[in-house]
């Protein structure tokens, strides 16, 4: 007995440490629980399952890197073993990356019966915007395991995206367990993800309700209700997860964005409601408006509606604010997000001079709000994207997105979806660029519906997908085609408009290389020669090094003004946005006596960079000298709003242009500040002269 | 600005413009590579073309290339020491890289020249009014040799560990020949316009490209017991359109009348934080008129 003792010690020691482990874990006390699993492994080395629960610790507290470490352990002493490899599929779904379902499956292949893979399974299908696979996945899930809480989650989750009543399912997980609310947040997390916001919010309200130590639940209530712009009752959720313990970054990073809203001023209208930040906000608050209500006007009437309430719009000058607006963690790749009524994006300062067309963004965002709204957000997301993007360039020929690279490459490759799978893209992408891709793809398919069928066609899609339906019905019916047969005739239609760039890419590329090298050899002649031949096989190309500012470079070299004029016109016109390029247009057109096509160039900048002091001087200049006074007052009220240096030279220019409008009362306050600034500033005295003999507004 | 000292300085500037003479030296140093030495050649051209045109009867030095060494620059500080007079003043723009290790240089082809060798040198000028802008980098490490009273330092770093490459020359360069640097429009513009134009400028480059800022430009304005930044805002480094005093008495009881209403405006803006605004305003707006039909009666 005294030699089996340490023995039998040395068995039950790990499965001890393991409990006492799980116990800790479940306790949330996850420092303790890491020691645990630490010493488990320690004294089992050899032991595949130690290594996958300390994982699943080191997944649910945010460290993906170990995690996913200790899985492939896991695999190496036991290769194929279904837990590590449901772990690692795990681990890639955190990221959204599609080899999740590839991972579940092996996992699955491996052990059929494995519970949880089944169920992740269905929550992939579910995320994919399969309801058929996701509930048949979870039906397995329940044939094994009656009682499997996520299985029957996914199911509650599958008849309500589908307008049907999930209480079935909902008194099925009260039965197995009243006080357990993992359920509820499982729910919610599909209504969220489907743009649900509101039911998503109150099936997480009945997640806490369930249990009130839910603090997982409690932070996402907070990050949704912060989304929909209920902050009090945002913070309220957030400080009970944060007071709970539960303080993971998105919950603080959350909590430390609602302490800057001090930061910000918010301007209210009768449909508008704009939120932005205090020391842009002058600045940014008539360009913003105004493109809000000009937005709303041309929706109103194309899509035959009114919303009848304000939308909101709150803008970021610091992207990480914006990302954790959105999601409550930095480094959000996107521009701009919807939620409901209110629209989240980036400000213009926010980015490089150039990178970002501000306006093409509202646009595409406040699009979603009335495809949502029109939908009650039963729309796919291919669908409300694909109508987004369109209405981006419908706004204006030269705001959509470009054709790049990477959609040239997968246009080359075969990589675009059929129709039927397209959701797949944005959500579980196969490769880096797939989301780029699907957005473009998504765009033109609503191009290429609205150039076949007519723009209504549009409309009749929206009001379709309004009904729970798949997008294959949708097809079918109003457009008469299956869906296999839509695809075929839009990528015939796709290959007429983009053949040129997708088969020449490759020679461009090779070409634009020696062009690049005899622009730094000022070798002119052969820049214009290689950029001749190449400049129309790649039209799109309006980045840094792009064939039209080298041709304009090498033009102006040889003292061709005229040519070089036209190439910087011609970018421009492809959507050419970087703005000391368009200003230098602008300067060429004034010196060819083209005032009104300068003024017309750089007011495409407004919507690039507002914030540019040098732009609103020149465009409010131009504006002055056409007459044009309400253009000119805007100008210069910007150039004001942008504190520049030479405040007495602002102040004068927009006295001039207030009294250009027949104002003289504001021109008189102008030209006073612009002499307060200056007193002997003399023609803001000559200025000051006329209007004191002149008549006043 | 404090525009009643401001008047004070103009009206010394007119005393001594028969006599007063500005000398201005520009070193474009050692650019180490082909681009830097192209960049800093040609800011210092820009310099030489921009006081050539709005100063033509101040004496100009520029060196740049193989000819910026210690040597020329010596001989020509002992030139400028020989001609100038306490009344002249001096606009020193050194352009280039800088190091520190512990003291400061300037680069230059051959032997580096140092804060303290400049010093001194500068030290045997009589003219009273200096001023030493140092756009290199790791400048801000010079300014403890070269601190003297009467002397504006303007450095493109705070220190002498910001030792990138600096941006600050191209938008000093860019302030001397921009009227809206001159935010007072009285037609010079002053070393104090010419910082603030060209820091600001820096920082919004930094901004727009998203760059954590490796350079944040200094003035000093050393004068014992005046106030800060006084120095610098009644220095000017160039006159865009110089006023000279008017020869008919008529004329000169105007100016007089106008310099008058200038204080008393001038006045006027220290007292407005105690006024109602509504009354500021009113006696502003008189003010303001009265100086304008003054002046429209000085340019008949």
């Amino acid at each position: 007995m005294r030699l089996l003792l340490p023995i039998l010690l040395a068995i039950s020691l790990p499965a001890q440490t393991l409990q006492r482990a799980e116990q800790l874990w479940k306790a949330h006390d996850y420092a303790a629980a890491n020691q645990a699993f630490k010493a488990a492994v320690a004294a089992s080395p050899k032991d595949p399952e130690l290594r996958v629960r300390w994982g699943r610790l080191f997944l649910e507290r945010y460290n993906r890197k170990d995690a996913g470490d200790l899985f492939n352990e896991a695999l190496t002493i036991k290769p194929g073993y279904a837990p590590a490899l449901l772990g690692l599929a795990l681990v890639a779904n955190e990221t959204f990356e599609g080899k999740s379902l590839a991972m579940a499956q092996k996992a699955l292949e491996a052990d059929p019966k494995l519970v949880e893979a089944r169920e992740f399974m269905a929550r992939l299908k579910l995320e994919d915007s399969d309801p058929k696979g996701a509930a048949a996945e979870a039906d397995a899930a329940l044939q094994i395991a009656p009682n499997a809480e996520n299985a029957l989650a996914v199911r509650a989750a599958v008849e309500l995206l589908g307008d049907r009543s999930p209480q079935p399912w909902l008194d099925k997980m009260a039965a197995k367990d009243a006080h357990n609310g993992r359920g509820f947040e499982t729910v919610a997390h599909f209504l969220v993800m489907n743009r649900r916001y509101d039911e998503g919010i109150e099936y997480y309200q009945k997640a806490v309700a369930a249990d009130a130590h839910l603090d997982s639940a409690y932070s996402n209530l907070g990050i949704n209700l912060m989304r929909m712009g209920r902050e009090a009752e945002a913070r309220k959720a957030l400080e009970t997860a944060f007071n709970h313990g539960w303080k993971n970054d998105a919950t603080v990073n959350s909590l430390r964005l609602m302490d800057s809203y001090s930061k910000f001023v918010t301007f209210k209208t009768d449909n508008t409601i704009l939120r932005l930040q205090q020391k842009e906000a002058d600045v940014l608050h008539p360009y913003f408006e105004a493109e809000m209500k000009r937005a709303m006007a041309a929706y109103d009437k194309k899509y035959q509606m009114h919303l009848g309430r304000p939308v909101q719009v709150e803008v970021y000058p610091d992207h990480e604010d914006f990302a954790v607006r959105t999601l409550g963690m930095p480094g959000l790749g996107a521009l701009g997000v919807t939620f409901g009524d209110v629209v989240a994006m980036d400000s213009p300062s926010g980015r490089k001079p150039g990178e970002f067309h501000w306006a093409s963004t509202l646009w595409h965002e406040m699009s979603h709000v009335y495809v949502l709204t029109a939908t009650k957000s039963r729309v796919p997301r291919w669908f409300t994207e694909g109508v987004a993007v369109h209405e981006e360039t419908a706004a204006a020929p030269d705001w959509g997105d470009r054709l790049t690279p990477d959609v040239i490459q997968a246009i080359k490759t075969k990589k675009l979806l059929p129709i039927a799978e397209i959701d797949r893209g944005f959500i579980h992408p196969s490769y880096p660029s797939q989301v780029i891709v699907s957005y473009f793809q998504a765009g033109q398919i609503c191009d290429y519906i609205s150039e076949k069928w007519g723009e209504h066609k549009l409309f009749d899609l929206i009001h379709a997908f309004a009904q729970p339906t798949t997008t294959d019905a949708v097809i079918q019916k109003q457009l008469g085609l299956a869906p296999v047969d839509f695809d075929k005739q839009f990528l015939a239609w796709l290959d007429v408009h983009t053949k040129k760039t997708v088969d020449n890419y490759a020679n461009w590329r090779e070409q634009i290389k020696p062009m690049h090298e005899a622009a730094k050899a000022k070798n002119q002649d052969e820049v214009i020669r290689i950029g001749l031949k190449i400049r129309d096989l790649y039209p799109d190309f309006v980045e840094t090094g792009n064939v039209y500012v080298m041709l304009a470079d090498a033009y102006t070299a040889k003292g061709n003004t005229n040519q070089a004029l036209d190439e910087l016109d011609r970018y421009a016109k492809q959507g050419g946005r970087d703005p000391e390029t368009v200003k230098r247009l602008a300067k060429m057109l004034v010196a060819a006596n083209r005032t009104k096509d300068a003024a017309i160039a750089l007011e495409r900048l407004n919507y690039i960079a507002p914030q540019d002091a040098d732009l609103h001087k020149q465009l409010g200049t131009l504006l002055l000298g056409l007459n044009n006074a309400p253009g000119a007052v805007r100008e210069f009220t910007a150039l004001v709003a942008t504190k520049p240096l030479d405040q007495a030279g602002a102040h004068y220019d927009l006295a001039r242009a207030f009294h250009l409008a027949k104002q003289d009362a504001k021109a008189r306050e102008e030209v006073e500040l612009s002499l307060e600034a200056a007193p002997s500033f003399k023609p803001a005295q000559k200025l000051l002269l006329q209007l004191s003999t002149g008549a006043s507004d | 600005m404090n525009r009643a000292l401001m008047r004070l300085f103009a009206l010394m500037s007119v005393a001594f413009a028969v006599h007063a003479n500005t000398f201005y030296l520009t070193i474009a140093g050692l650019g180490g590579e082909p681009d830097y030495e192209q960049r800093f050649a040609l800011l210092a051209s820009e310099t030489e073309k921009t006081l050539k045109t709005h100063a033509p009867d101040a004496s100009i030095e520029t060196f740049k290339g193989p000819d910026a060494t210690r040597a020329n620059i010596r001989a020509a500080l002992g030139r400028i020491a020989a001609a100038a007079k306490p009344q002249d003043a001096v606009v020193i723009l050194l352009i280039g890289h800088g190091t520190f290790e512990g003291d400061y240089k300037f680069n230059l082809p051959g032997p580096d020249l140092s804060a303290q060798e400049l010093a001194e040198l500068l030290n045997k000028i009589p003219a009273t009014r200096q001023l030493v802008v140092n756009t290199t980098s790791a400048s801000g490490g010079g300014n403890e040799a070269l601190r003297k009273a009467n002397r504006i330092l303007i450095s493109a770093t705070k220190t002498g560990s910001e030792k990138n490459a600096t941006v600050f020359p191209r938008f000093w360069v860019e302030a001397l020949g921009d009227p809206s640097a001159d935010t007072d429009k009285n037609g010079s513009v002053s070393a104090m316009e010419a910082f603030r134009f060209a820091e600001r400028k820096t920082k919004s480059f930094y901004e727009e490209q998203k760059r954590l800022s490796t350079e944040h430009a200094v003035i000093e304005d050393s004068q014992k017991g005046g106030a800060a930044g006084q120095l610098a805002m009644n220095f000017p480094v160039l006159r865009l359109n110089a006023e000279k005093a008017a020869a008919d008495p008529a004329k000169r009881a105007l100016q007089a009348k106008r310099d008058q209403v200038e204080t008393q405006i001038d006045q006027l803006k220290y007292q407005k934080s105690l006024l109602a605004p509504e009354s500021y305003r009113i006696q502003l707006s008189k003010l303001l008129l009265e100086l304008a039909r003054v002046q429209e009666e000085l340019d008949k």
